[in-house]
């Protein structure tokens, strides 16, 4: 029975997809194997999912939050703009998450203040963060591409310190994982997470501080949008503001795909980091097997549409199953 | 009042921020003030007028579409490749608007049909649709289009380029179309409220799905647009319009909610979008403002609006419990409504009073 | 099509044969046979939840008939979608307005109907100086009040030129002048041939339009025939006579009340729909509540529970002044409140049971939940209210109606309430589960918790309550105590009869 519900849950599918993918990749080209292959190919795409766990908390409340992919580029540029200035790099750091935190409550507010979707409001923020970056760095004098350089070498360094084996960048994702693992699934916070987007009515009447709880969902995405910017400053030795301008649509897809509704309610991070996993090893792997970047993108895209696709056939034909077994339950008892 | 105005006129509103921005201009320098700079955003503006056409339809209906960049890749790639294969530019120009109608139709499937939800449903065909643009052009970019083609948006017939003029027949069209016909009505009523649309007796899915495709051919014909404006065509091309299609339409007064918007406020809207740039090159300044400056505005908008609603919504609701809330009218009018209970009707009986 | 279909006088417009209707698995319907000839006028009566409604959006489209026949003017139709179904000439006027809140009135109205646009224009001029109502064409329709609302929402059935009407409670938002003329207006229809379903709640207006009447009752027709063949007592003991053995029979009388101290005195509350209530609540004792639907019972629970802001008067509770501004304040001060529409604002479908239960206390617990106490204490709570369940985490939308409704219960009493407000507690639940809710709510009251009950049924008023508070749009109706409180006295307040006389006879 356990071991049943096991197999029925969505991440242990995920699971499965990803070992899969692993061997089908290590089957074409055996160098995908080499642990260093398999442990530094992340740092490619590993900001997105930092990204997207704690996106996951503010898709299951029924919002979403568009800016994430130019909060990267907003933190990066700010540490830039600090270092340039003379700050201690890690007191740099430090304030760029903060920016992070305070525009991801500044979304919160706009969307409590005015009432208006989340879509919207975060759309137009995104546009104003981007904004703010391209001209921060325009002022701290970077040429758009080419951005703010020179770090420290300690900061720059530390995309490739190893912990445990692991490479930081790795390693930050796999602790976010756990911690926001317990932060939804055992906590109150969570709780009131869930609640909220199960049905935000029920919330209000139950007592839930539903403000408090969003404010705090979206600060901590900020936060982590602009933890994944640090690291990618980090990784490419530069901080430039169009860093998350791709990041956006594939840390949705990460969420999504990793089984959280985009209605809100239902979700969970372990499924979005597996399919963060799954969606980054399959960019990388089909680079290494010989195809294009671009191509293994329209893939992922494939399989977000495939997989969301059957769920909701799946659905609709439980949904029909049901009926028909309750009107045939009726049928034999009138007979 | 005037407050009232601009929220049921949003064009308006809209109007009113682009008149500020050129008068700024005109106060650095009147000489700018002219029909060559009006018509030089206007040129500017074409690709964003076409999808945000398209992101209006999607919207009323209650949908959203951010695959749009990925349709005018693949659109402008499929034209590029076969009018250098020696294809006529009409019917390379034919065949990227039939590629577009096909993704739009896909778009519809899914979300109508299969009822995924429409922006997780794009999001994925964003990155299919850009997965072909790749696998077409092998990665690199497409060089070499015929004067022809380029021609369509250098070579002016009064004072405007041949795309240029189509593109105004389509926004007057489009703007007609969803004001006036009873089709473009019934994608407001669906967006408005799904069950109702349903009630009176609209196919509900099917204008969905046909707002997909439309806007699946629209996106092409910006992807055309855009071809034929630079000359060549990047694997990149249309990335990111999504955001600037919706955001211009946001800006205009199409409702993410479905139900409200026009044509005309979209346009608008996206006007404001390229003019920001094209004002911001004229005044000398960097064009890194761009963003900063349409976000801002966006959002002030977006707030304001909002707030004005829940003003209305709450001054409405004050009407509806008037009779309660408002100690002068309270007593007289609370039996107003049940006029035919006779007073005596409203007893006190204890037990006291049965048992006797 | 039309043409090629018999018609005459004899051929009914719509009979329905045996129709079955299923929710999740819950029948809604269950066998109803019914007839509508041309020009007649059918009136529909039945408590909330009798399946009135259902059976209309059966006939609109809206519903697929699960089991049974639908024959629309003589032709088989168990297959209607919304569009075939307003080929055939159907119009459902819903209870709830289903209108388009960012169009104009007159793309309300005119939307989808076939025709000129300029003549539809000048019709719907006409029409709506024909039925007395103001309203201008170029408002918003989300902008109109209620009535408005209802009043565009008739004028779409009118303009449509429809062979079968179904009004959903038309009336409920109308002045007496604006019934008046619709009434007319649905005469001047019926004398056309058009067939009309008219589902309401006032005896008086039934009476005056309808040529037959049928009443529903938990999904069957329980009573049928010309109105003018029942008295006005036996349609209400029709429609509210509980299935079977009365809940009244099953579960014995209510028991003496136990009274403690005063909990909770309301002294001249105002709010949004209710005007200068007062009344007292003491420990141990069920006050209910009583009055039709709208008369401002929920919107003043609400209010004391802190959702509706409070315009004037004052809230005591142990003698304590309160302010209730959000549930969370009144939660603290031991004021719990059952929602009376538990799937909206009540419960949390898709959510584990164990959740639901313990949202409400949920802020008292620490930051760090401690699941295996929740669990514990959820098991407890399974124990005490008796509730069929498989595991706590099993989500909530697998359960019955009634054993979602002990969830709620339980959700309610996991606050340790001192004062509990009950928003139809027994709505939508069978006969066992309505037993068992009787007999909790018999207990917690011996147990000396002060209880709020707000019901639509008499029978349950009768058999739960030691006072009961009558309200009549938004004022004090009535109030009746002790042996005064019957399903005839209830009623009579409620349904606005003219209860004075009668007690005096």
């Amino acid at each position: 029975m356990n071991a049943l519900h096991l197999l029925k849950r969505w991440e242990t599918v995920l699971a499965g997809l990803l070992v899969a993918e692993i061997a089908l990749f290590g089957s074409m080209n055996p160098a995908f194997f080499a642990p260093s292959t398999l442990l530094y190919s992340t740092s490619d795409f590993i900001h997105i999912g930092i990204t997207a766990l704690a996106l996951t908390l503010v898709i299951i409340t029924g919002g979403i939050d568009l800016s994430v992919g130019s909060v990267m580029g907003l933190s990066a540029i700010t540490l830039g703009l600090l270092w340039t200035r003379g700050v201690d790099i890690w007191i740099a750091s430090i304030a760029a998450l903060a920016v992070g935190a305070l525009v991801g409550g500044l979304n919160s507010l706009a969307i409590h203040i005015s009432k208006v979707n989340p879509l919207v409001i975060t759309l137009g923020s995104g546009f104003l963060f981007g904004g703010t970056a391209l001209v921060l760095s325009g002022l701290a004098g970077a040429t758009g591409y080419e951005g703010i350089s020179g770090f420290d070498p300690a900061f720059v360094g530390l995309a490739n310190i190893e912990i445990v084996g692991v490479p930081l960048p790795l390693a930050l994702f796999l602790v976010a994982t756990i911690g926001f693992m317990a932060l939804l699934h055992r906590t109150r916070f969570g709780r009131y997470i869930y609640l909220i987007g199960q049905n935000p009515r029920a919330a209000v009447y139950s007592g839930v501080p539903v403000f408090r709880t969003l404010t705090i969902a979206y600060a901590l995405t900020g936060t982590m949008a602009a933890l994944s910017g640090l690291i990618m400053a980090s990784y490419f030795g530069s901080a430039r503001s169009d860093f998350g301008a791709t990041a956006l649509m594939p840390a949705i897809t990460a969420v999504v795909l990793g089984g959280t509704s985009i209605y809100g309610g239902s979700g969970t991070i372990l499924g979005t980091a597996l399919a963060a996993l799954l969606v980054g090893y399959l960019q990388s792997g089909l680079q290494m097997v010989g195809v294009s970047s671009h191509v293994s993108s329209a893939l992922s895209g494939a399989l977000l549409v495939v997989v969301v696709a059957l769920r909701s056939l799946t659905e609709m034909g439980h949904v029909y199953y049901l009926h028909r077994r309750v009107l045939k339950k009726v049928g034999s008892k009138q007979q | 009042m005037i407050i009232r105005f601009l929220q049921c006129h949003r064009e308006a509103s809209v109007a009113l921020i682009i008149l500020a921005l050129f008068a700024g201009l005109g106060l650095v320098d009147p000489t700018y003030l002219s029909v060559d700079t009006f018509l030089l955003v206007y040129g500017n503006s074409l690709i964003l007028f076409v999808v945000a056409v398209g992101a209006t339809m999607v919207m009323a209906t209650h949908g959203l579409d951010v695959s749009i960049g990925s349709i005018m890749g693949l659109a402008a790639a499929i034209a590029g490749i076969l009018m250098n294969h020696h294809y006529g530019v009409a019917v390379s120009i034919g065949a990227a608007l039939l590629a577009g109608l096909a993704c739009g139709l896909f778009n519809g499937v899914l979300v109508a049909l299969l009822r995924v939800s429409a922006i997780v449903a794009t999001l994925g065909t964003l990155g299919l649709y850009r997965g072909f643009v790749h696998l077409l052009t092998g990665g690199s970019w497409i060089e070499g289009l015929p004067e022809g083609f380029k021609a369509l948006t250098h070579e002016r017939y009064f004072g405007l380029s041949s795309f240029a003029w189509a593109v105004l027949v389509l926004l007057i069209v489009s703007h007609a179309f969803l004001r006036w016909t009873k089709f473009g009505r019934s994608m407001f009523a669906v967006g408005d409220n799904r069950e109702g649309a349903r009630l009176i007796g609209i196919r509900v899915g099917w204008v969905q799905l046909v707002a997909f495709a439309l806007n699946g051919v629209l996106a092409a014909f910006a992807g055309v647009v855009f071809a034929s404006q630079i000359g060549f065509i990047p694997n990149t091309a249309g990335t990111g319009m999504e955001m600037r299609a919706i955001a211009s339409s946001v800006l205009g007064g199409v409702s993410l909610l479905g139900g409200t918007g026009t044509v005309l406020g979209a346009a608008l809207g996206a006007f404001f979008m390229t003019s920001i740039d094209s004002v911001l090159v004229l005044l000398r300044l960097e064009a890194y403002w761009n963003d900063i400056i349409a976000g801002a505005i966006l959002l002030i908008v977006l707030i304001t609006d909002g707030k004005i609603r829940e003003t209305v919504d709450s001054l409405l609701r004050y009407q509806k419990y008037r009779k309660f809330l408002d100690p002068e009218s309270g007593s007289a009018s609370a039996a107003g409504p049940h006029a035919g209970v006779p007073s005596d009707a409203v007893l006190t009986l204890t037990s006291s009073e049965v048992q006797k | 099509m039309t043409e090629s279909m018999p018609a005459g006088p004899s051929v009914p417009l719509i009979e329905a044969k045996a129709i079955w209707k299923f929710f999740g698995g819950i029948p809604v319907l269950k066998g109803i046979d019914l007839t509508l000839q041309p020009g007649q006028v059918h009136a529909l009566l039945g408590g909330n939840g009798a399946g009135k409604s259902t059976l209309m959006k059966i006939i609109a489209g809206l519903y697929r008939v699960d089991r049974g026949e639908l024959f629309v003017r003589g032709a088989a139709m168990n297959h209607l979608s919304p569009v075939t179904s307003s080929e055939l000439g159907i119009y459902l006027v819903p209870q709830e307005p289903l209108l388009f809140p960012s169009l104009s009135v007159e793309e309300n109205v005119l939307m989808h109907v076939p025709g000129n646009r300029k003549e539809l224009r000048t019709r719907l001029l006409r029409l709506i100086q024909e039925v007395g109502a103001s309203l201008q064409l170029s408002t918003l329709a989300g902008q109109l009040e209620v009535a408005d609302q209802q009043m565009v929402e008739i004028l779409r059935g009118l303009i449509r030129q429809a062979r079968i009407l179904i009004l959903d409670e038309p009336t409920s938002a109308l002045t007496p002048r604006e019934v008046g003329k619709l009434f007319e207006r649905i005469r001047a229809l019926t004398a056309q041939g058009v067939g009309i379903f008219f589902i309401s709640h006032k005896l008086g207006e039934i009476r005056t339009i309808a040529d037959t009447v049928s009443i529903l009752r938990d999904g069957k027709i329980v009573l049928a025939g010309p109105p003018r063949s029942y008295s006005d007592a036996e349609i209400v003991h029709a429609m509210t006579q509980v299935e079977g053995k009365s809940a009244f029979e099953v579960d014995g009388v209510r028991p003496p009340p136990n009274l403690g101290r005063e909990v909770l005195r309301v002294e001249r509350l105002c709010g949004e729909g209710f005007a200068d209530i007062s009344f007292s609540l003491r420990a141990g004792e069920v006050l209910g509540l009583a009055g039709v639907v709208g008369s401002g019972r929920t919107e003043l629970a609400e209010t004391v529970y802190g959702i509706r802001p409070l315009a004037r008067g004052h809230i005591f509770v142990d003698g304590e002044a309160v302010a209730t501004s959000s549930p969370r304040h009144s939660l603290d001060h031991g004021i719990v409140y059952l929602p009376e529409n538990r799937q909206l604002s009540g419960l949390f479908i898709d959510a584990p049971l164990v959740w639901n239960a313990s949202s409400l206390v949920l802020y008292r617990e620490p930051a760090w939940l401690d699941l295996a106490a929740e669990t514990e204490r959820f098991r407890r709570q399974i124990d005490l209210l008796g509730i069929v369940c498989s595991s706590p985490s099993q989500s909530l939308h697998t359960l019955s109606g009634g054993n979602q409704q002990k969830i709620l219960l339980a959700k309610c009493l996991a606050a340790e309430p001192k004062v509990l407000i009950l928003d139809e507690p027994t709505r939508g639940v069978d006969v066992a589960v309505r037993a068992d809710i009787y007999r909790l709510i018999d207990t917690l009251a011996a147990d000396g918790l002060a209880i709020l009950l707000i019901s639509s049924d008499h029978e349950e008023v009768q058999r739960l309550c030691h006072r009961v508070l009558v309200m009549d749009h938004g004022t004090t109706g009535g109030m009746l105590e002790g042996a005064a409180i019957t399903v005839g006295s209830i009623a009579r307040l409620a349904f606005g009869l003219t209860a004075a006389r009668e007690t005096a006879r």
